[in-house]
């Protein structure tokens, strides 16, 4: 009994290994973070999601293209005029299935918590009492999760920003969290090569963060 | 020989396979033949795809050869799939066209009647955060609900009336079961509140009728708490008052949460500083302890649990019209409420709910050498389930059962009388969605009673059209029914059910930070209990009373017009008569107002971390029988009725929060009605006191301190 798990654990091992090296799958992906990278419309944002969507469908056992197209939906609802309640909780549906594939990643973790921030951004007066703390802490937990994922601790630097700004406090914690997220980046960009991706997104909010600092 | 062939064949095949590309074109539209640019269109299980472009056209080249599945997807579109064989070098597709899905943010929702505070929903009247930080409300439930159209205020009482209906009319739910005694026990002339902390729910629904047959045994309206699911973190809550003070705590993780919290209330402090009309022997004076706790069941499976006992009182001397006496009277009362429901969703798109709930009121009243207790016992049970046929097609089931006894006991005299009633209630509710923009809603609620002996039937039927892209139309219609109140069942337990029919019109318009809701309505009462003699001994019970009312009533509400402000405006206009009680004609009555005017308006300022507010309400008076005048009842009307009050938040930190607010600040006399003495004095003339206010204002004083260890907070700053 006991070889026959290990035999299958060897086994799902492989197939894990076999598929992140699937070179069709890493060409596709490259391909649709690249053209998210550039987004000019709306109608551009929803063909990269849609991208996205194709390739979560086909491999149905990665996270990330699930995790992209949340990500490309939540920025989408931030910088064009659609319904971003209606974008938000479409991101968040997605999120959740990444997190079914992959439990307990931090960064699936961070990027629910950006959505719900979204949403708390659409009406802060009455969505703040609820759902600030619901955003916390996610961040807290993505930080936890992986100590080294800047979009954790860049997330919640700008939920506290936010929350400075709210309630007329110092933006003193943003920035202290803004700094670090900043030396986490920089790490990060030591290991980026020309097939890289995990998700790198991040960097320029933190510095957006930062710039209120001075 | 043949084994070469086959091996060249595949060879060749193979060769052809690696080769050639297939260009796939077509053209996606929707049901109106609209084009259909965004829709998601894919070889399965292939990363060969693209998407629609704005006149609906698309194209894409795939390598994959043979049997293909072609998959159109699109956000709130059914998805379609279509077999492809990919021989050719062009394939042209025949145009698809893709059925939109009807959900919940898309279509039409059936809003006669309803009004619904939550975030969530888009036809939301009033959030739950309103209810706090509504002036005139002092945090009281029905004191937000008293803003909104369909309601009169009646300042001595406290409860809620809805169109021309007193307040036992109005049915009280916590998730979805039945609450007894709702509201605080009290002496006449002071008036009550709700017991239930708002802080408790996440949202309500509110309706003024025509209402899901759902709901029973309210002739007027429906009011549903829905208590909040998971709590998010552990805190802990103090609140300090001027009258009084509480502590809430709560343990959360993801998949439970328990809060309790304990309060004491006593008026007397806050009394002996502001003179009052009435001559408390002791102020109103009350503790409560509540636990609620939910947890996760399953996948998508949630328990609540509910329970709160409470005890409370207050002793004063109650003036007699035309005499130096006066009464003394001395109320006693514990209150217990418990419940738990579960519900989950299951396999084949059912979703079930079980629950049951127990309240238990007891009231130990002296008045003068009258001794009464009095003790009321609800125990319901309940199940239903809803089964999604379709996206346009659902129903509902549901079974209630009901266990009520009631008793009252004269304690001197060893007297006592009472009732025990089962009543049991079957229902169903049928929606079917057309299309998109209009749907049908019929249903049927049966139900039986053991004390009155009678079985009824009570059919209800909604109907919602959309109207252009934000305004919609519903009609909907239904019968009523609901057993006379507790102290005239004990008296006669032969009285039937009291009945009413419903019709009702509604307009909404919803636009981005804009409501307006315009509702008219007419509704029929017949078997109303009457009786001979007076209000405190009443004789010869009956079900002779009838009755009508009709009227119309506007709300709009405003978020975005001026900036950082947001305010509500309510007109509503009710024409009613009824024959009940002692009344033994048609007259209007003393609770229904006909106009009702209010206004809510709260402005947020930033510098200042400060919100302020204001809430004016106005009626134009009560109507009461002034036995000078001459021998008709309801003869005389009150002056009108006027409130205006004011209250400031003040948030220094996100964990604390300061409230201020005045009822009344004009410090107008408003006078609800008068008590005549039963006889003429030396002049010939009934003496009369007025029916008024305990003080001119109110002002309450409170600070709300959360104290939670923020586990992220710490983390971070170890980082």
């Amino acid at each position: 009994m006991k070889k026959t798990i290990l035999t299958l654990a060897a086994f799902l091992m492989w197939i894990t290994v076999a598929s992140a090296n699937d070179p069709a799958y890493e060409a596709a992906m490259q391909k649709q973070i690249k053209a998210m990278n550039s987004i000019p419309d709306l109608a551009t944002s929803q063909q990269v999601t849609n991208g996205f969507l194709r390739i979560a469908e086909a491999k149905n056992e990665e996270w990330l293209p699930l995790y992209y197209a949340a990500y490309n939906q939540i920025i989408a609802a931030f910088r064009f005029e659609v319904d971003k309640d209606q974008y938000f909780d479409q991101a968040i549906e997605l999120v959740r299935k990444a997190d079914a594939i992959a439990p307990g990643n931090s960064e699936i973790t961070a990027l629910h918590g950006y959505a719900i921030m979204g949403k708390l951004s659409v009406d802060p007066a009455s969505r703040g009492q609820e759902m600030s703390p619901q955003a916390m802490q996610l961040f807290g937990k993505a930080i936890n999760q992986d100590r080294d994922n800047p979009r954790a601790v860049t997330l919640m630097a700008q939920m506290e920003l936010g929350m400075a700004q709210f309630f007329g406090s110092g933006p003193e914690k943003a920035c202290g969290m803004a700094r670090m997220a900043l030396e986490i980046f920089e790490k990060e960009e030591a290991k980026l090569t020309e097939s890289y991706i995990l998700p790198t997104w991040g960097k320029s909010l933190a510095e957006e963060v930062s710039s209120k600092c001075n | 020989m043949n084994g070469q062939l086959y091996l060249t064949a595949l060879f060749f095949f193979f060769h052809l396979g690696v080769s050639s590309q297939t260009l796939i074109t077509g053209k996606i539209l929707d049901e109106k033949g609209q084009a259909l640019p965004g829709v998601n269109v894919f070889i399965k299980g292939s990363f060969d795809g693209t998407s629609s472009s704005i006149d609906g056209s698309y194209e894409f080249e795939t390598s994959l050869q043979g049997k293909q599945t072609l998959v159109f997807k699109f956000l709130s579109f059914k998805t379609q799939e279509l077999e492809l064989n990919c021989e050719q070098s062009e394939i042209t597709v025949p145009d698809i066209q893709l059925v939109e899905l009807i959900t919940e943010m898309n279509a039409v929702t059936i809003s006669a009647g309803a009004m619904q505070a939550s975030d969530e929903s888009k036809s939301v009247i009033l959030k739950p955060l309103d209810i706090v930080t509504t002036p005139s409300a002092m945090g009281d439930i029905m004191g937000a609900f008293q803003t909104l159209p369909g309601t009169s205020t009646v300042g001595n009482d406290g409860r809620l009336f809805v169109r021309g209906g007193d307040a036992s009319e109005v049915g009280i739910y916590i998730d979805g079961m039945k609450v007894g005694n709702a509201y605080g026990s009290t002496a006449g002339n002071v008036p009550t509140r709700t017991r239930f902390n708002p802080n408790l729910f996440k949202g309500t629904f509110f309706s003024t009728g025509g209402y899901s047959a759902e709901y029973g045994q309210a002739l007027s309206s429906a009011l549903a708490l829905n208590t909040k699911d998971l709590s998010i973190r552990n805190q802990g809550d103090l609140s300090l008052m001027t009258v009084g003070g509480g502590y809430s705590h709560t343990l959360a993780n993801e998949r439970q949460s328990i809060t309790a919290s304990a309060n004491y209330f006593n008026l007397g402090p806050y009394q002996e500083l502001i003179k009052q009309n009435l001559d408390f022997e002791k102020a109103p004076e009350s503790w409560d302890v509540e636990m609620a706790a939910q947890k996760k069941t399953g996948k998508n499976g949630l328990l609540k649990v509910m329970a709160r006992t409470e005890a409370g009182g207050m002793k004063l001397w109650q003036p007699l019209p035309g005499s130096e006496n006066r009464v003394f009277i001395d109320l006693k009362n514990n209150y217990t409420y418990a419940q738990a429901n579960w519900r989950s969703a299951l396999k084949n798109d059912w979703m079930i709910f079980t629950g049951f709930s127990y309240s238990k009121n007891k009231d130990r009243i002296t008045y003068d050498s009258l001794k009464v207790e009095r003790e009321s016992e609800l125990l319901h049970f309940k199940a239903t389930g809803i089964k999604d046929f379709s996206d346009r097609f659902s129903a509902k089931f549901g079974v209630e059962h009901f266990v009520h006894p009631f008793s009252e006991k004269l304690v001197k005299e060893n007297q006592s009388r009472a009732f025990n009633d089962h009543e049991t209630y079957l229902f169903t509710e049928w929606d079917y969605y057309f299309n998109k923009n209009l749907v049908l809603r019929t249903g049927l609620r049966a139900g039986n009673s053991e004390v009155s002996d009678e079985t009824w039937i009570d059919p209800r039927i909604s109907l919602a059209y959309q109207l252009g892209e934000k305004g919609q139309l519903s009609v909907a219609a239904g019968k009523f029914h609901q057993l006379p109140e507790e102290n005239y069942r004990v008296l006669n337990q032969n009285l039937k059910n009291t009945e009413s029919n419903h019709l009702i019109l509604n307009y909404l318009y919803s636009k981005e930070g804009y409501t307006f809701r315009a509702e008219t309505f007419y509704k029929t009462y017949d078997q109303l209990v009457t009786f001979q003699g007076t209000a405190q001994n009443p004789e010869s019970l009956a079900n002779m009373g009838a009755g009508y009312a009709k009227g119309i009533d506007f709300f709009f509400r405003d978020r975005k017009t001026f900036k950082e402000t947001d305010y509500w405006v309510t007109y509503s206009f009710v024409d009613s008569k009824r024959s009940f009680h002692q009344y033994q004609t048609q007259v209007q009555p003393s609770f229904a107002p006909r106009h009702n005017f209010s206004l809510v308006v709260k402005h947020f300022i930033s510098p200042l971390k400060s919100q302020i507010g204001a809430s004016f309400a106005y009626n134009d008076g009560y109507t009461y029988t002034d036995p000078n005048v001459d021998n008709s009842k309801m003869n005389s009307k009150t002056k009108y009725f006027q409130n205006l009050s004011i209250s400031w938040s003040y948030l220094p930190k996100p964990n604390l929060i300061i409230h201020l607010a005045c009822s009344n600040v004009l410090g107008r006399d408003n006078v609800f009605g008068y008590t005549f003495s039963p006889s003429t004095n030396d002049q010939g003339v009934f003496e009369s006191i007025p029916n008024g206010q305990l003080a001119p204002r109110f002002l309450f004083l409170g600070v709300f301190l959360t104290l939670s260890k923020d586990k992220t907070a710490n983390n971070l700053n170890n980082l």
